[in-house]
């Protein structure tokens, strides 16, 4: 399978801060990719390394086999939609609309104009009048019609409600299942978008903690309901990445199960349940960031 | 059917800058619209000014009152304002024509394309309303507002004046965005001490060196025309030095 991004020993410091530190992974062509982190984790800093906004401290970076930065004929390939996109003050959601199939050759109008009318996007409102909401699916609009080969979104949906983020990732699936394309999603919303990622990258204070494909990544951990002691003696002397209890009762986490494991859980009158991918990175980052400390 | 998402052939090098210097047009009311709307409003304001005076006072006093109109100030809004929307458009264009993909380079020889067609246009206007100003007499009254003498005599001067003139605010404006774009407002704040310390010294030297008469001499010797000759040489400069600081500038959002 062709790569598409490849990053190699990427740091970013500001001063004294590593806002990206020795981070390598590769991103294979035409897949959804998440990127997912809190709040100042570097998951900004390192789309803008990816698309040549953002120079690098050290490392390498190729995107379709070229260095991004200041390389037209690579960047011209990708669309960059960040969270709090500005625009010209003086554009109105038209101007935008216009001036966007300029530099996007695989711009499509008629999929433009489905999600303006999916949106219920104002074109005549000037920018500085619309909602954040509003300013939201403009960019949402431009990264989706654009159909860049490689599209990176930015925490994409501030101010948008529900429905209009559900809409996105509709027409986000839909769209992608009939072009293709590589796309770099960065979010805080983990369960509403954990069915469309087939890859997740989790960074956390500038390191990559999980590169791993998210079907794999959701059969890594089983919620063990039961009588706590019923639960006891099955988790034995597994691994628990989580662990829960009221009374009588407990609710473990534990990293996958075989298909007999599951049998002798349900012998045991046990309940088992799949964690959501959001639950799992929590406890993912709390575990590696505990597997850090003790060995700094 | 199922298509990959093919590469895009790549655009011509020329087609890119064209296209970033498209964007400074879109929309155009701020490089187009509102400029020419002041410099209406203040053409009727100017003349209705002078149309009092120039009801009030009898006629042996209109002359020398008249004359003093060859030095109106007025038209010099324009290049400031022109400045202005240097700045303006290289702010807010960057960040967005960035995640559009567009490299610094193309950006910035787009945005001076369409800086010099701004010029150009700027020029011509203000060209054919002196023209107009001198044909009407001074809009009847023998007022000067678009063609005072310090734009130089005959037309031909005139327009390589301003034009020379636009360019250096617009390219002077567009240094100023860079460094706005790169370090924000303690930027932008250090970069006015600067050249406020250069100006300092700069009087300071010809003062220390007894040079002002020889200085002046210059100057008259030079002409209109010759010193706004000599202001390409800072448009040059700006021109550098804004593409140099964009080039390793980063979009960032925060003021």
């Amino acid at each position: 399978m062709t790569s598409t991004i490849e990053v190699t020993n990427l740091s970013k410091h500001f001063g004294k801060v590593n806002a990206v530190n020795d981070v390598s992974f590769t991103v294979a062509e035409n897949k959804i990719y998440g990127l997912l982190g809190r709040n100042g984790a570097g998951k900004t800093t390192l789309m803008q390394l990816l698309t040549g906004q953002e120079f690098a401290s050290s490392g390498t970076i190729s995107l379709f086999g070229q260095a991004p930065v200041e390389n037209a004929k690579v960047l011209q390939n990708t669309c960059f939609i960040k969270e709090s996109q500005r625009y010209p003050e003086d554009f109105r959601p038209k101007d935008v609309f216009k001036t966007a199939p300029w530099f996007f050759a695989n711009w499509d109008q008629e999929f433009a104009d489905r999600l303006i009318a999916d949106f219920r996007l104002p074109l005549d409102r000037r920018i500085k009048k619309l909602s954040r909401g509003q300013l939201s699916s403009i960019g949402v609009i431009v990264g989706l019609a654009s159909r860049a080969p490689l599209t990176f979104f930015d925490e994409p949906y501030l101010g948008l409600d529900a429905v209009a983020r559900q809409i996105f990732y509709d027409r986000l699936l839909e769209d992608y299942a009939n072009h293709p394309r590589t796309v770099i999603l960065s979010t805080h919303l983990i369960d509403e978008v954990s069915n469309l990622l087939e890859h997740v990258l989790v960074i956390d204070d500038g390191k990559l903690l999980i590169n791993e494909d998210a079907e794999t990544l959701r059969n890594r951990a089983t919620n063990v309901v039961g009588m706590k002691t019923a639960v006891e003696a099955f988790t034995g002397n597994r691994e628990v990445l989580h662990r829960d209890g009221i009374g009588g009762l407990s609710s473990v986490t534990v990293a996958g199960l075989s298909e007999s494991e599951r049998r002798d859980a349900h012998a045991a009158g046990l309940e088992l349940s799949p964690v959501s991918l959001q639950q799992l990175i929590i406890q993912l980052t709390r575990t590696e960031t505990k597997e850090f400390e003790a060995s700094a | 059917m199922t298509t990959t998402t093919a590469l895009a052939q790549p655009a011509s090098p020329l087609k890119r800058i064209t296209n970033v210097a498209k964007l400074h047009f879109a929309n155009p009311w701020t490089t187009l619209g509102l400029p020419w709307i002041i410099l209406g409003v203040i053409f009727v304001g100017m003349l209705t000014v002078w149309w009092l005076i120039y009801s009030a006072i009898d006629e042996s006093a209109r002359e020398s009152a008249l004359e003093g109109t060859q030095f109106s100030g007025s038209s010099f809004f324009i290049y400031i304002y022109m400045m202005v929307v240097a700045i303006q458009a290289i702010s807010i264009t960057f960040p967005f024509a960035l995640g559009y993909g567009v490299t610094r380079r193309d950006y910035y020889l787009g945005s001076a394309l369409a800086f010099v067609a701004l010029a150009v246009i700027y020029t011509a206007g203000l060209t054919i309303i002196s023209v107009a100003e001198t044909m009407t007499g001074g809009w009847g009254m023998g007022v000067t507002i678009f063609a005072p003498v310090y734009f130089g005599a005959g037309i031909a001067e005139r327009v390589f004046v301003q034009f020379v003139l636009f360019l250096f605010f617009l390219f002077f404006g567009s240094a100023i965005a860079a460094v706005w774009v790169r370090w924000k407002a303690t930027g932008v704040t250090m970069f006015f001490i600067v050249i406020a310390a250069l100006l300092v010294g700069l009087i300071a030297l010809a003062t220390f060196t007894d040079s002002w008469g020889a200085i002046g001499t210059t100057f008259v010797t030079l002409g209109v025309a010759g010193v706004a000759a000599w202001s390409l040489v800072l448009t040059a400069i700006s021109g550098v030095a804004g593409f140099t600081l964009l080039r390793r500038a980063t979009p960032r959002n925060a003021a």
